[in-house]
């Protein structure tokens, strides 16, 4: 039925769950990374799951505020998976954001406030995610790239970053939308009430990635720690349970594996 | 010898292309990046081919050390030398004094001398330094002419010539006073439309070094988010032209916090750091200490169109200044016995995620 | 207990005095607040439905949840939500609380919520307007459930938290004071994440409130360190916390209550503290390599090894070599002190220490002086 194998990533989020086989409909996904390890490999893969699962009602709506959609599609090609075929589609639906908020002083003259800026981003999303459910796309995911940056287009208002996060949310529960989302943790390390302890009560899941305490190693690029939320609609084995796997990214795929078990 | 080079994504360009190309200073990577040199031959070894073309490069300085530098003046002399449009801006009154003391190539009868003379001093490391030669270089290499290589040797103690600057496009601008981040902002956004990024041939490529950019005499150092916002805006732009800016940044000037989004934002994230002078213990520790003159650390090497991480053998080298002249990066680590086994990351091979080499490290 | 909280809020405000109030907080090493609130929300829900309490109805603020979400919840646990008992009441201030999609989606009306729901929640607009707010929650209760007389109702807000991003503290305990003090009100609770504010606020909501209710992780987090990806989730895998309560009675007395509370799939649970705390305590330790803590016979084992510089005080007098006594007065020391402990045996066995040299590179104990290859 599944045509992607599934891995522990997959097992941990939920995915291998014959049952229900998009069990983040209606959840909000935080990866959460630092310098040391990026967890983008964390969304190519997410993104690969969303679109080769043999349910064509998947949707995607991609925020790109960290690449260009060059590199997400090279990625994903190499991944075994066309993102501009996809967009031709009507699936794929991307958003460069590289210079949203940029142009500031020039259009602040013109009365256009950070607010207002965040205020047309939702606005976009909404009439995407409208469309695609007009289309009978039923799942829509939204993969934000990343938070931190959001909040520098916010021009540093985080308050204005939760409350784009909360009319985003509102999808989620309004026509079951999922939201997938990276955040950097180790900006916030220095801040007293951080907007990632805001993510971290906001999100269902949620992933950690970091680098093995032991330092670098050639054949494991780091470790990951998932953490499933108790909601109603999970797996009774994911409910609130931690699991800590490692991993190796290669160009084709990432690689799971428990710590030591790695032939 | 590209064929060679191992590969592991699908989706790779033939490399043979890579040679024919007529444009010098241009090397192709992997998917579908190529490289401009940084000016220092080893660091375009250990970064596996030096700053791809579209990349943002931060330097995190060290305050009680001028490396940073170092590594500005290579970058730029080498853009100068491939007549690279070129862009630097410091928080200085007089930005374009500093293009008096950047570096002029070493001549080529210059290195021959100097490989000899190292190789009485040292003859393992010579065979290292050759080694580059049997490298991606290798035609150029056969062309002689130093000034059609990839990467040159640059000379610390010969400044560039007054008149070469004339008839290179060159501009200089000072971060100094409050309005200038926007004002900045626009004149990268102008510098870079001259290098518009389309998908065929690369007819040039733009070089912005920016120095110190947060600086605390500059008006704009108090304000972070705006030069978050900056920098974001910089890198953004530099992605969709061909071009490759250059940042040093001090990261103690900077709150923890704001310091960490930097380094989030760079595509090549470097650090360089001083080493404690007439210290007994390190001489004995490193080999090689006498010639140090500081350490350079690799945080981050630029993943694009990739997701792949690069693992390198080692993070950490010390930089050196071989005959007071010329700019070497080494492992800190090895000890000269070892240079042999250990300079393997010399050889492109060792660069790809996928090698599995075990590595000694501290 | 949870019940005796649930008690209070039904039993409700005494005429001229102020209503009862609950606050909940939580934390995310226990996050499990928005569990308790439901909680507290069904019980004292089907307390209004069989008419056991003194409001008649229940006006609910949302902020974290849809008004769906409640609906939904409220019927899984079998309360009638009808549009015939118009019991309960939602201020929908989650869907659009800043008019954004007012702000673009003038005129057009896409509205996907079904009836039932959207008979029972209104939409507000502006949550950052206080006053608005008020007169709003007090218009709502009014006009839907009170008619003649002192017919008084709950209000319950799902997340102070998220009101407090859109305004000031001061402003927020204007309007829970106000309703605290009003006629048509008869009890008050709500939500909050104690760690996304400072002190100061949490200590103005509990100052407001006659209950407090903290729930709490049974084992503090084990490390402080966030980067160290392995330790900080270990105890946060547990649904199960202590729930810890504090009611200000009137008589001046505090009274203080403790309960563990575990999440499951059909909500949360409460149960009086076990006795089998002290092994779940221990299971939750994390496992490390080494000990941190030893057990019984391991303290009674290290108790008594006697260490070299112990030897003197084997159950005798202590003394002190002194040269000028003649040897055969401290005969007594020439005793091996292994034969002289044998005898004292009892039973108990002899602790010693057992040292195994790490390695061969390590040289026995020597007289050499072991800075002398240093090169000064």
């Amino acid at each position: 039925m599944d045509r992607m194998a599934s891995n522990l990533l997959d097992g941990a989020i939920g995915f291998d769950d014959p049952t229900n086989p998009s069990p983040l409909i209606g959840r909000l996904l935080l990866v959460e990374d630092c310098v040391e390890t990026s967890g983008a490999f964390v969304l190519h893969h997410l993104l690969k799951r969303a679109f080769s699962s043999p349910n064509s009602s998947n949707a995607v709506i991609f925020l790109a505020f960290s690449q260009s959609f060059v590199h997400y599609d090279r990625i994903l090609r190499k991944l075994g998976c066309n993102l501009a075929a996809q967009r031709d589609n009507g699936r794929f639906v991307f958003f460069d954001m590289l210079t949203l908020g940029c142009s500031g002083e020039k259009t602040r003259s013109g009365k256009e406030t950070d607010e207002g800026v965040l205020v047309g981003l939702y606005c976009k999303i909404q009439r995407a995610v409208d469309a695609l459910i007009q289309e009978n796309k039923k799942h829509v995911t939204i993969v934000i790239d990343d938070i931190s940056l959001l909040e520098v287009a916010a021009n540093g208002s985080s308050n204005l970053v939760l409350d784009f996060l909360h009319y985003c949310h509102t999808l989620l529960s309004e026509v079951g939308c999922s939201i997938i989302a990276l955040d950097h943790e180790d900006v916030y390390m220095d801040i007293k009430r951080p907007l990632s302890l805001q993510l971290e009560y906001l999100a269902d899941v949620l992933i950690k990635v970091g680098p093995l305490a032991t330092g670098i190693a050639k054949d494991v690029h780091g470790q990951l720690t998932v953490l499933n939320k108790p909601v109603e609609g999970l797996q009774d084995k994911l409910r609130n349970r931690v699991q800590n796997f490692q991993f190796y990214i290669k160009e084709n795929g990432t690689e799971f594996f428990y710590s030591g078990s790695r032939a | 010898m590209a064929a060679t080079k191992p590969r592991t994504g699908s989706f790779s360009r033939n490399f043979s292309s890579a040679h024919s190309s007529k444009t010098p200073g241009y090397k192709h990577g992997p998917n579908g990046t190529t490289f401009i040199s940084s000016g220092i031959p080893d660091l375009d070894k250990i970064l596996c081919g030096g700053f791809p073309l579209g990349s943002l490069v931060l330097v995190m300085e060290d305050a009680e050390a001028p490396h940073h530098m170092l590594l500005l003046r290579n970058f730029m002399s080498q853009g100068l030398v491939h007549n690279q449009p070129l862009l630097y801006a410091s928080p200085s009154r007089d930005p374009r004094g500093f293009l008096g003391t950047l570096p002029s190539p070493g001549a080529s009868k210059d290195d021959k001398s100097r490989d000899n003379s190292s190789e009485q001093e040292k003859g393992l490391r010579i065979a290292w330094q050759y080694k580059k030669y049997f490298g991606d270089d290798q035609e150029s290499t056969n062309a002689i002419d130093s000034k059609y290589e990839f990467c040159n040797d640059f000379d610390l103690r010969r400044p560039f010539d007054r008149h070469f600057f004339s008839g290179k496009h060159v501009e200089c601008v000072s971060i100094l006073d409050s309005s200038s981040l926007s004002n900045f902002r626009d004149r990268c956004a102008t510098f870079l439309s001259q290098v518009p990024r389309n998908d065929g041939n690369i007819s040039s490529a733009g070089r912005i070094a920016i120095q110190s950019l947060c600086a605390p005499q500059c008006d704009h150092s108090n304000m972070e988010w705006e030069m978050l916002s900056f920098l974001r805006y910089l890198k953004s732009m530099v992605r969709s032209s061909n071009a490759v800016a250059v940042v040093t940044f001090p990261p103690s000037l900077l709150s923890p916090s704001f310091s960490k989004r930097w380094q989030h934002m760079a595509d090549t994230l470097l650090s360089v750091r001083a080493i404690p002078d007439e210290d007994k213990e390190l001489a004995k520790l490193l080999t090689g200490y006498q010639d140090m003159v500081g350490l350079l650390n690799v945080h981050k090497v630029a993943q694009i169109n990739t997701q792949v991480p690069k693992i390198l053998e080692a993070t950490t080298f010390s930089i050196k200044l071989q005959k007071r002249r010329y700019l070497v990066l080494e492992c800190l680590n090895q000890a000269p016995i070892d240079v042999s086994s250990g300079s393997s990351y010399g050889s492109t091979g060792s660069c790809s995620g996928s090698s599995k080499t075990a590595s000694l490290e501290f | 207990m949870a019940e005796s909280i649930c008690r209070a809020l039904r039993d409700g405000a005494l005429q001229g005095e102020l209503a009862p109030t609950l606050t909940i907080k939580d934390n995310i090493n226990s996050p499990f607040g928005f569990h308790a609130f439901s909680h507290v929300l069904t019980q004292l829900s089907s307390n209004i439905l069989a008419g056991k309490s003194q409001s008649r109805g229940l006006v609910l603020l949302s902020f974290s949840r849809s008004p769906a979400y409640y609906v939904q919840l409220l019927k899984k646990r079998g309360l009638n939500v009808g549009s015939s008992a118009k019991w309960i009441q939602i201020l929908d201030c989650y869907t659009d609380p800043l008019g954004w999609k007012q702000r673009f989606m003038e005129g057009e009306n896409v509205s996907n919520v079904d009836q039932e729901v959207s008979n029972l929640s209104h939409l507000c607009t502006n949550v950052g307007d206080m006053d608005k707010l008020f007169s709003s929650i007090i218009t709502l209760g009014k006009a839907g459930f009170v008619g003649e007389g002192t017919v008084r109702f709950c209000v319950a807000v799902d997340s102070v938290t998220n009101m407090l991003r859109h305004s000031s503290i001061s402003a927020l305990a204007g309007l829970l004071s106000s309703l605290r003090s009003n006629d048509s009100v008869s009890s008050t609770f709500w939500l909050v994440h104690e760690d996304l504010h400072e002190e100061k606020v949490i200590a103005a909501l509990e100052y407001m409130s006659s209950i407090v209710a903290t729930l709490e992780a049974l084992t503090p987090p084990p490390y402080e360190s966030r980067s160290n990806v392995d330790n900080s989730y270990l105890e946060r895998r547990s649904t199960k916390g202590r729930f810890h309560v504090r009611i200000k009675r009137r008589n001046g007395r505090v009274r203080v209550i403790s309960e563990d509370f575990n999440v499951e799939l059909a909500g949360i649970k409460f149960t009086s503290i076990s006795s089998e705390d002290a092994v779940i305590n221990q299971v939750l330790i994390p496992k490390v390599q080494f000990n941190l803590q030893l057990s019984e016979k391991e303290l009674n084992d290290r108790a008594r090894v006697v260490l070299p510089f112990e030897h003197q005080g084997t159950g005798k007098p202590i003394q002190i070599y002194d040269g000028r006594r003649s040897l055969s007065e401290s005969k007594d020391d020439n005793i091996p002190l292994m034969s002289n402990e044998k005898g004292n045996d009892d039973g108990w066995g002899k602790g010693e220490i057992v040292y195994f040299r790490d390695s061969d590179d390590e040289m026995p104990d020597s007289d050499e002086d072991p800075d002398d290859d240093l090169d000064i």
